[in-house]
């Protein structure tokens, strides 16, 4: 499942693409200041165009439910070594996210049908940015509950605890 | 040298189309090899054992190799191509494989 920023029809792949408009708690976020007020709404999708969130505001989200979006678009837009600075922010905030027990979710964020990819680009986007198999399907399954209903995202510490009961 | 000293190979399939088509050979070439070596840099480059193996021009399609541990950032680096010479262009991963025959 992916997240867009244009209305898909069938020929671009509605089916498996939302559209941002169709969810209400997703958030844009531009800075670290802006992130405080956002991170405690239940159940929020959070896209930080800067990849900068505190710590705090990752253990708010955690608590209330909600994950952090990562915007393939993001890496689309720079290029050089501001490419590599925006992936380098994904890695923190991921590995941030982990520490904290946030659910997080891998999107394009496209604004038009050329700018989105498969799901196995996506995978390998996630991949490189440190998601284990386990992160990524946890992270799947986020995004659908999210869409759809707003539920609780399995967070990936409890699926890695909960793996190592068994 | 021993198999274990080798490099281990995995070969990508992809689909190659620059401004709605698929470029010629050479372009082809020229596109693939400068997009990798921008995403990667010359040492990147020479620890992921990358060779464009097949293109056809005809069609778009092509093969290339990398190194086994390495292939989710090969396909990473062919989505992050958006453009080329001011041109849309997309080089589209199809599959991946051990063997070129099984692609």
């Amino acid at each position: 499942m992916d997240i867009v920023r244009f209305e898909p029809n069938e020929s671009e792949g509605a089916g498996r693409a939302l559209p941002v408009s169709s969810l209400p708690f997703f958030f844009d976020i531009a800075n670290a200041t802006a992130a405080k007020g956002v991170c405690r709404k239940k159940s929020a999708l959070v896209h930080a165009a800067a990849y900068e969130i505190d710590d705090g505001d990752l253990l708010e989200l955690a608590r209330a439910g909600g994950a952090i979006v990562f915007s393939f678009s993001d890496v689309l837009a720079e290029r050089g070594f501001r490419r590599g600075i925006i992936i380098s922010k994904m890695r923190l905030l991921l590995a941030a996210c982990r520490k904290r027990g946030t659910g997080f979710a891998f999107a394009t964020l496209a604004k038009d049908s050329s700018h989105m990819r498969s799901a196995r680009e996506l995978a390998a986007f996630a991949a490189v940015l440190g998601a284990t198999d386990v992160e990524m399907k946890a992270a799947k399954k986020s995004i659908v509950r999210l869409a759809g209903r707003g539920e609780k995202p399995e967070r990936p510490a409890q699926l890695s605890a909960a793996k190592a009961g068994k | 040298m021993k198999p274990t000293e080798r490099f281990k190979r995995r070969y990508i399939s992809f689909s190659l189309s620059a401004a709605g088509k698929p470029p010629l050979y050479q372009d082809a070439k020229e596109l693939v090899h400068s997009h990798f070596l921008s995403f990667f840099g010359e040492s990147g480059v020479s620890s992921l054992a990358f060779k464009l193996v097949k293109y056809e021009a005809a069609t778009g399609a092509g093969i290339l190799r990398c190194e086994r541990s390495r292939t989710d950032e090969a396909i990473l680096c062919m989505a992050c191509l958006s453009e080329w010479k001011g041109q849309p262009a997309r080089l589209e991963p199809l599959s991946t494989s051990g063997t070129i025959k099984r692609l």
